[in-house]
C-alpha cells in the first residue's frame, strides 16, 4: 500500500510540516543568495548616509503614504532612462530601511527628483500641486509648512539604523537633534557641524522659506532634494544613461 | 448569547485575558513616548474594557448545557460573518472614496487623515484583513467542524481569535489615519500590532489543529488543506517580512531589518504570497466546500484538487520576484519568478476548471440560484485573473504593465471578482444554515446584489485595463525626432475619464454590498422557520450584543 | 564571499530543479495511486452527507 500521504494527513501536524517545507523552499532559494551577495550591491564608496533632517523627511514621506503613488526605481528601459535619468542601482537604496521602490506611478518616479526643481517650486507644489501643475491629482499638503518638525526622537532613529548596519558614526548619532536643526537654519551655530559630519556638499539651507522654525516641510524637501544624489555611482558610468530599449 | 455559551472556567479565563490586555493597553498609554503610541494604547485599553463589560454582563448566566457537545459551535462563525460585512462596507466605502479623490483631488479638506496616502491603506487593510480575514476565519471554523464531524474543542479560543484579530485590524486602520505605518505594502501595521497578530494567529493555528485532532472522520477533507496552508504560510510570511527594530519600546516607529534590494525581495515575496495564501488558498478552501454543497454535487475531481493544492503551495513561493522586473534585482531571480509565474497557470486553472466542471449538470441551478451564480462567476474570475497574472509576469509585458493602472485592474479582478464574489456566495449559503432560516429574507435582493456586483467589477476592470494600457503606451511612445512624445502630465490627464468610470464601478459594487448587508440583517431578524431546526439552546434575549461589532 | 555566493546560486538553481521534478512525481504518484481512488471518492462525497451535528 502506497499510503504515505494518507497516513501523513491523518496526522495533521506532520501534514502542516510538509506544507511548510514545500512552501518555504521557493522563498529560500530566491532570497537566500541575496543575503550573501556582494555583487547585488555595487560598491559606491562615495555614498553618504541620510542626514537627520533628510531621514525625518523620509519618515514623513512614509507617514503620508507617498510611496503609494510614486515609485523610486527607474527600470532598465530606454524610455525610463530618458524620462527619469540613469537607471537605479541596488547600491543607491542600500541604506534604505525599508526600501521605497514602490509599485505604482500615479505620479512620476522620484528616484532622481533631487535637484530637478528648486526649493520654491517644491514649497508651492506641496502647498497646492495644482498651482504649478494644473492637472495634478496629488493632495495638497499645506499643513506640513505649519507643523514644527519633531526632532527629539532623531537620536533614537539614527541609533536604530546604526544597529541595523547603516554607517552612522557615534558623533552623528549624538548630534542628530542639533544637526536636524542646523541643516535648515544655515545661520545658526548648529549648521557648521552638519557639513563637518556629512560633507561639504550637504544642502544646508532654509528649504521652506520660513526662517522662524524648522518645519516638516523643511524635512520633506530636504529629503526630496537628495533623492538620487547620495552617490554619483549612477552618473559616473555613461553606459547607464543610454539603453537599447526593451527587447 | 456569546457569554452564555462559555463555561464558568472559560468566563474566568476570558476575564483574566481581557484584564491582561487592558493592562497592556494601559501600559502603552502611560509609558508611551508620543501621542501616537498613547492613542494606540488607549484603543487597546478601551477595546479590552468593552470585552470585560461584555463578559461581566453575562457572568452570572447559567452555565451552558452539558449536552453542548452534541452540536457544532457556530456562534463565532456568525459573529465573523457580521464582522466581515461591517468591514466590507467600511473598506469598500473608503476604497470608492479614494477612487473619487483621484478624479477630484480637492476633497481632502486640508486634513492630513483625509489624504489619499493615508486612506489607501485603510482600504487595502480593511478589505484584505477586515473583510477577507473575518470571512476566512468564519468559514474555516464552519468547515473544519463539519468535515471533521467534531465540535470546536473549547468555547473561548475561537472568540479570542476573532476579537483579537479584529483588534489588530482596528489598530492598523486607526494607526494609518494618525500617521502610523511602516510603509510595507499590505503589511503596514507597526511592530506592536504585528506581534499581537502573531499571538492571535498561533492561537488560530492551534485551535485548527485541535479540531483536526478530535476528528471522527479519518480523512481530512481537501478544503482543510487549503485553510491549513493559509494559516501556516501566512504566519511565516508575516513574521519574516515584519522583522524590524523599534527605535524604543515605547515608540510606534520601527525600522525594517532589511534594506534596499533584500528588503524589496522580502517585501514582494510577502506581497505575492499574501495573494497566494491569504487571497487564494484560503478562498479556495471556501470554494471546495461551499460550491459542492450549494450545487449539491460532489467536487468534479478530488484528485485534481490535490494536484492543484501542491502545485499552488509549491509554485507560488517562487513567483514574487515578478514584481521587480527590470529593477536592481539580479536578473536570474527575475527569470525564476517569471518562469514559475507561467507554471502557476497549471494549478490555478486546475482549480478553476474543477469548480466549473462540478457545476456540469447543475447549470439550471446556476441559472435560478444567484448564490450559486456568485460562486460560479467567482471561479471564472479566478481563472481569468490567474491567466492575466501569469501573462503580466512575462518580462516584456511587465515592462508595459508595471507601475500602471493595469496592475490595479488585475488586483481588482482578483479581489472583487474572485475573493468578494466567492465570499458573498459563501455568506449567502451560510446565513440561512446557521441562523436556521429556510432561505434568505429576499432572494430577489440577492439577485440585485449579484448584478450590481458583476456590473461593478466589469466597469472597474475595463476602466483600469484601458487606463493602464494607455498610460503604459504613452510613457514609451517616441515621436519622429526620437524623443519621448508625451510628458508625464499628459499621461495623467488622459486618465481622468477612466478614473471617473472606475469610481462609478466601485460605487455599484459598494451599493451591492449594502444591499447584501441589508438582506443579511433582515434574514437574521426573520422568525426561525419551523422544520429546518434542531431546537437551539434557549437563549436569553441578548442577541443584539453580537452586532456591536467589537 | 563571492565563492560562497556562487555556490549558493548554483545549488539553488540545480537543487531547485530536482526538487521540482521530484515533488511533481511524488504528488502525481500519490494522486493516481490506484488504492487511493476509493478514499478520495469517499471524501468527495462525505461532505454531501447530512451534517446536523458532530459524530459522537
Amino acid at each position: 500500500m502506497f499510503n504515505i500521504h494518507y497516513r501523513l494527513e491523518r496526522y495533521s501536524i506532520r501534514f502542516a510540516i510538509g506544507v511548510l517545507i514545500v512552501a518555504s523552499i521557493g522563498g529560500f532559494v530566491e532570497i537566500a543568495p541575496l543575503f550573501t551577495i556582494d555583487e547585488t550591491v555595487e560598491s559606491a564608496p562615495d555614498m553618504r548616509v541620510y542626514t537627520p533632517l533628510e531621514l525625518a523627511g523620509r519618515n514623513i514621506y512614509i507617514r503620508e503614504g507617498c510611496y503609494a503613488c510614486h515609485s523610486q526605481m527607474i527600470r532598465t528601459l530606454r524610455d525610463e532612462v530618458e524620462r527619469y535619468g540613469p537607471y537605479s542601482l541596488a547600491a543607491e537604496s542600500q541604506y534604505d530601511h525599508p526600501m521605497l521602490w514602490g509599485s505604482k506611478r500615479t505620479g512620476p518616479d522620484l528616484a532622481r527628483i533631487g535637484g530637478k526643481y528648486s526649493d520654491d517650486w517644491h514649497v508651492a507644489h506641496l502647498n497646492n500641486p495644482r498651482d504649478v501643475v494644473p492637472p495634478s491629482v496629488m493632495p495638497s499638503y499645506r499643513w506640513l509648512g505649519e507643523t514644527e518638525l519633531s526632532r527629539q526622537d532623531l537620536v533614537l532613529d539614527l541609533k536604530a539604523l546604526q544597529r541595523l548596519g547603516v554607517p552612522y558614526s557615534e558623533e552623528m548619532v549624538t548630534n542628530a537633534t542639533a544637526d536636524a536643526y542646523g541643516q535648515a537654519m544655515p545661520d545658526s551655530d548648529e549648521a557648521e557641524g552638519v557639513a563637518e559630519r556629512y560633507g561639504d556638499a550637504t544642502h544646508i539651507r532654509d528649504f521652506d522659506g520660513n526662517r522662524q522654525k524648522v518645519t516638516e516641510l523643511d524635512a520633506l524637501i530636504a529629503y526630496l532634494q537628495i533623492l538620487g544624489r547620495l552617490t554619483d555611482a549612477a552618473y559616473q558610468n555613461p553606459a547607464l544613461q543610454k539603453l537599447g530599449g526593451p527587447k | 448569547m456569546m457569554v452564555s455559551q462559555l463555561t464558568v472556567g472559560e468566563r474566568q479565563l476570558a476575564l483574566v485575558l481581557l484584564i491582561l490586555m487592558a493592562v497592556w493597553g494601559l501600559v502603552m498609554t502611560l509609558a508611551g513616548a508620543d501621542g501616537l503610541f498613547q492613542a494606540q494604547g488607549t484603543l487597546i485599553f478601551l477595546y479590552s474594557l468593552g470585552g470585560i463589560f461584555l463578559v461581566l454582563s453575562g457572568y452570572f448566566l447559567p452555565p451552558p448545557a452539558a449536552n453542548r457537545e452534541d452540536r457544532y459551535y457556530d456562534d463565532p462563525t456568525k459573529a465573523g460573518i457580521i464582522l466581515a460585512m461591517i468591514w466590507a462596507l467600511i473598506a469598500m466605502f473608503v476604497g470608492d472614496w479614494v477612487a473619487w479623490l483621484l478624479a477630484y483631488p480637492e476633497m481632502t479638506f486640508d486634513a492630513a487623515w483625509a489624504s489619499f496616502g493615508r486612506l489607501r491603506p485603510v482600504h487595502t487593510t480593511g478589505i484584505i484583513f477586515g473583510f477577507g480575514g473575518n470571512a476566512l476565519i468564519a468559514a474555516s471554523l464552519h468547515v473544519v467542524q463539519r468535515t471533521s464531524r467534531a465540535r470546536l474543542p473549547d468555547q473561548l479560543s475561537p472568540w479570542f481569535v476573532l476579537f483579537g484579530y479584529n483588534l489588530f485590524c482596528l489598530l492598523a486602520v486607526s494607526g494609518y489615519l494618525i500617521g502610523i505605518t511602516q510603509s510595507k505594502e499590505y503589511a503596514e501595521p507597526e511592530w506592536y500590532a504585528d506581534i499581537w497578530l502573531v499571538v492571535v494567529w498561533v492561537t488560530y493555528f492551534i485551535l485548527y489543529l485541535r479540531v483536526l485532532a478530535r476528528r471522527k472522520e479519518p480523512h481530512i477533507y481537501v478544503a482543510n488543506w487549503y485553510f491549513m496552508a493559509f494559516i501556516l504560510v501566512v504566519a511565516v510570511l508575516h513574521i519574516v517580512n515584519n522583522l524590524a527594530l523599534p527605535i524604543a519600546f515605547n515608540h510606534v516607529k520601527s525600522y525594517s531589518a532589511f534594506s534596499g534590494v533584500q528588503d524589496a525581495m522580502t517585501q514582494w515575496w510577502y506581497g505575492h504570497n499574501a495573494v497566494a495564501f491569504f487571497l487564494t488558498a484560503g478562498f479556495l478552501g471556501m470554494l471546495y466546500y461551499f460550491l459542492p454543497k450549494r450545487a449539491e454535487r460532489p467536487i468534479y475531481s478530488y484528485r485534481m484538487s490535490i494536484i492543484g493544492f501542491w502545485g499552488i503551495t509549491f509554485f507560488y513561493m517562487w513567483a514574487g520576484s515578478h514584481h521587480l522586473h527590470y529593477t536592481a534585482l539580479p536578473t536570474w531571480v527575475q527569470t525564476l519568478g517569471m518562469t514559475f509565474s507561467a507554471m502557476l497557470l497549471v494549478p490555478s486553472w486546475i482549480a478553476a476548471g474543477n469548480a466549473l466542471m462540478t457545476l456540469n449538470g447543475a447549470w439550471h441551478r446556476v441559472r435560478d440560484d444567484a448564490t450559486l451564480r456568485f460562486m460560479m462567476v467567482a471561479a471564472v474570475f479566478y481563472g481569468l485573473s490567474t491567466f492575466e497574472g501569469s501573462f503580466m509576469a512575462i518580462r516584456p509585458v511587465n515592462a508595459l504593465s508595471h507601475y500602471t493602472d493595469w496592475t490595479i485592474g488585475h488586483v481588482h479582478a482578483g479581489a472583487l471578482g474572485w475573493v468578494a464574489l466567492i465570499t458573498f456566495g459563501t455568506i449567502y449559503s451560510l446565513v440561512p444554515w446557521l441562523w436556521k432560516k429556510e432561505r434568505m429574507y429576499s432572494p430577489k435582493l440577492v439577485e440585485v446584489h449579484f448584478w450590481l456586483a458583476l456590473a461593478g467589477v466589469l466597469i472597474y476592470v475595463f476602466a483600469m485595463w484601458n487606463s493602464g494600457i494607455i498610460q503604459g503606451l504613452m510613457w514609451r511612445t517616441y515621436d519622429d525626432a526620437g524623443t519621448l512624445a508625451y510628458s508625464f502630465v499628459e499621461s495623467m490627464e488622459a486618465m481622468h475619464p477612466y478614473y471617473i468610470a472606475r469610481a462609478i464601478g466601485g460605487l455599484l459594487f459598494l451599493i451591492g454590498t449594502a444591499v447584501g448587508s441589508y438582506n443579511i440583517w433582515r434574514t437574521i431578524r426573520m422568525p426561525e422557520s419551523a422544520g429546518v431546526v434542531e431546537t437551539p439552546v434557549p437563549e436569553p434575549a441578548a442577541r443584539p450584543v453580537l452586532r456591536s461589532g467589537e | 564571499m563571492t565563492i560562497e555566493h556562487e555556490i549558493l546560486v548554483i545549488a539553488a538553481k540545480s537543487y531547485g530543479l530536482f526538487y521540482l521534478i521530484g515533488l511533481s512525481v511524488i504528488v502525481l504518484a500519490y494522486t493516481f495511486w490506484p488504492s487511493n481512488k476509493k478514499p478520495f471518492e469517499r471524501a468527495a462525497k462525505s461532505i454531501m452527507e447530512d451534517e446536523d451535528r458532530p459524530w459522537q
